[in-house]
């Protein structure tokens, strides 16, 4: 292999993204405005006060709840609809989105406190159930068993977002990293570039090395950017009428950061041969998108992003093994969350498979080539 | 001393029912400018393409400088401009020729300039290419396949879009590059071009009809005029 052709090719990717303006801002800006966008919708949404209405069905025994219940939910900031007093105008209120609970005491055989939720946006129902079963917990002298809850790994105050960016750079990388290979390489092919690069003496593997490592220079970049917009936090303080915030989601890191930094430029450059490989089956850039969903929402659904591998029904388990996204993001939990080291056997598997896979594309790749002239 | 260039027995290609190139059998001697001439579907850039190991062939075998090919190595004494412009758009004219110079193992910048002069787009290297005009980038892409001074040409209708003065200069350099001993062939569908080479092949459907130079294809053919003459061979019509 030619380390003088090789570069030729990588330095000519340079040129094109030191144009390409776009293509820049795609690269570094989009991931982290996505990143930015998620980190303060996660940490800093707030949930309007409830409203609810108390439905007593339960006669005298219901009575002498009411008014504790009034006054406890009150307190908890919560706002009570007096003018709603059946269950069949809680619905109706709940369904026109006037209330957001109805809670109904029920003349049942033991005491029953029935919550009715509108039932169009799980999250929103199930984050006021929980304040609601809450309050009632508090306020009524109700015999429970105290349960607490503590993790091995993370801290006590860390939150969804700490197990979720993880995760979330990992795919971000991966799939911006896919699409702008698979753009960039069929206007190769169909630009004409391919055949006149074949009509050089320059090899098959000379041309993918010299993209992965053309696109590599500018992942590696942009996985650096990004884990570091992860990772840290600046705190600028409020200036006139601007309102102090942060820079940098401050993801708690527990491990090595040029460790998260290998795992996400391995996925990377997995990412660049796929996107090769890919677009041999394109004709135009509008199919290379239509590649997205054929390749990476069915990552995204199976790698372990929204829930575990192991839970993850029949067949689709020892499928989800055989993607890259599996292993780049098990790696940077491992790293970030865990603490692991190169010591620790399950990132060890996830390197070395994250690294055969690489290997295997860019085989796949320099095969697509080849048969460009068959 | 290798006699012939370029050597085609029995050079086939099909593609399912269509055979694109049908049995061609051509030897073509060194340090001479060979003219391509067939309408558009004729099989000059298949044959062009099966010559320098593109594609494969269904049969038969191409040699270029006395080596079989597909040769990477050899391709590094060859030279082609393929009929798409094979440019990258978003580099400037500078940086395409710097790279396919760099690809072919002669960065000399002293050759890059005089290619460069050559088409006249000196004043231009630093414009983006998407910038540039057709014919420019025309001129641009016959410049990327002289720059490291081959010694067999392959040029897939290079003169098209590029005016009358300046079609001339490229002809009188391709003269001068085969007064050099490099052997050129040069597809076109353009007839009046034909006098220019020194030996013409005439092609329709796959298959070489005639060989010879101008004035013996027209009196082969009996008419004074070279796209009658193709006529009267193939009994079909020469496409502009």
């Amino acid at each position: 292999m030619s380390a003088r052709r090789t570069l030729a090719i990588s330095r000519r990717i340079a040129d094109l993204f030191r144009r390409d303006h776009r293509t820049l801002a795609l690269l570094f800006v989009a991931p982290i405005v996505i990143l930015a966008l998620l980190g303060w919708v996660i940490r800093d949404q707030q949930l309007p006060p409830t409203r609810l209405a108390i439905i007593n069905e339960a006669g005298a025994v219901g009575e002498t709840v009411v008014g504790q219940l009034a006054d406890a939910v009150a307190e908890a900031g919560m706002t009570v609809d007096e003018r709603v007093t059946t269950k069949e105008q809680a619905r109706a209120a709940l369904g026109d989105g006037e209330l957001d609970v109805a809670v109904v005491l029920e003349a049942e055989a033991a005491p029953t406190v029935r919550l009715i939720t509108p039932g169009v946006q799980l999250s929103d129902d199930a984050a006021r159930v929980a304040e609601l079963r809450q309050t009632l917990l508090d306020s009524f002298d109700v015999p429970r068993i105290g349960v607490e809850h503590e993790t091995v790994y993370g801290t006590s105050d860390a939150g969804f977002l700490d197990t979720f960016a993880p995760a979330l750079v990992g795919f971000l990388v991966f799939f911006l990293v896919f699409v702008l290979t698979g753009v960039s390489f069929l206007r190769e092919r169909m630009g004409g570039t391919l055949e006149r690069l074949l009509g050089t003496p320059v090899r098959r593997s000379e041309i993918v090395v010299g993209y992965s490592l053309g696109f590599s220079i500018f992942a590696t970049l942009q996985v650096a950017l990004v884990l570091l917009y992860t990772l840290s936090s600046i705190e600028i303080p409020a200036i006139g009428p601007f309102a102090s915030f942060t820079i940098g989601l401050g993801v708690v890191n527990a491990g090595s950061a040029g460790l998260a930094f290998l795992v996400t430029l391995l996925l990377a450059v997995t990412a660049v041969n796929l996107g090769i490989f890919v677009s041999t089956f394109a004709r135009t850039e509008l199919q290379v998108l239509q590649f997205i969903p054929i390749v990476i929402v069915p990552q995204a659904l199976l790698a372990g992003i929204f829930w575990p591998v192991d839970a993850l029904p029949g067949i689709l388990q020892p499928i989800s093994l055989l993607l890259p996204m599996t292993y780049g993001i098990d790696g940077l939990r491992e790293v970030l969350i865990k603490g692991s080291d190169l010591a620790t056997p399950a990132l060890q598997l996830d390197l070395l498979v994250l690294a055969g896979m690489t290997g295997l594309m860019v085989l796949l790749a320099t095969a697509t080539i080849r048969r460009e002239v068959a | 001393m290798i006699d012939n260039a370029v050597e085609a027995h029995g050079l086939t290609k099909r593609f399912g029912s269509l055979t694109a190139v049908d049995g061609i059998d051509v030897e073509l001697p060194a340090g001479r400018i060979y003219g391509l001439l067939g309408p558009n579907g004729s099989g000059k850039t298949t044959l062009i393409r099966l010559l320098l190991g593109l594609a494969r062939p269904t049969a038969g075998e191409a040699h270029v400088l006395g080596v079989r090919m597909p040769s990477r190595e050899n391709l590094a004494r060859i030279g082609y401009m393929p009929q798409s412009e094979g440019l990258y758009t978003d580099l400037s004219a500078w940086e395409n020729l710097r790279f396919f110079a760099a690809l072919s193992g002669n960065s000399q910048r002293a050759v890059m300039n005089e290619v460069l002069d050559l088409v006249e787009l000196s004043q231009r290297r630093n414009t983006p290419t998407h910038e540039l005009s057709g014919g420019m980038r025309r001129r641009l892409s016959l410049a990327c396949a002289l720059v490291h001074r081959p010694t067999v040409l392959f040029l897939d209708e290079p003169t098209v879009g590029v005016d009358p003065a300046l079609r001339v200069q490229f002809w009188e350099y391709f003269r001068k590059l085969a007064a050099g001993g490099a052997t050129l062939l040069i597809s076109s569908h353009v007839m009046d071009e034909a006098d220019r080479c020194d030996e013409l092949l005439l092609m329709l459907h796959g298959r070489v009809l005639a060989r010879g130079d101008g004035i013996a294809i027209r009196a082969q053919a009996g008419t004074a005029d070279m796209e009658e003459a193709f006529l009267r061979l193939g009994g079909g019509e020469p496409e502009e």
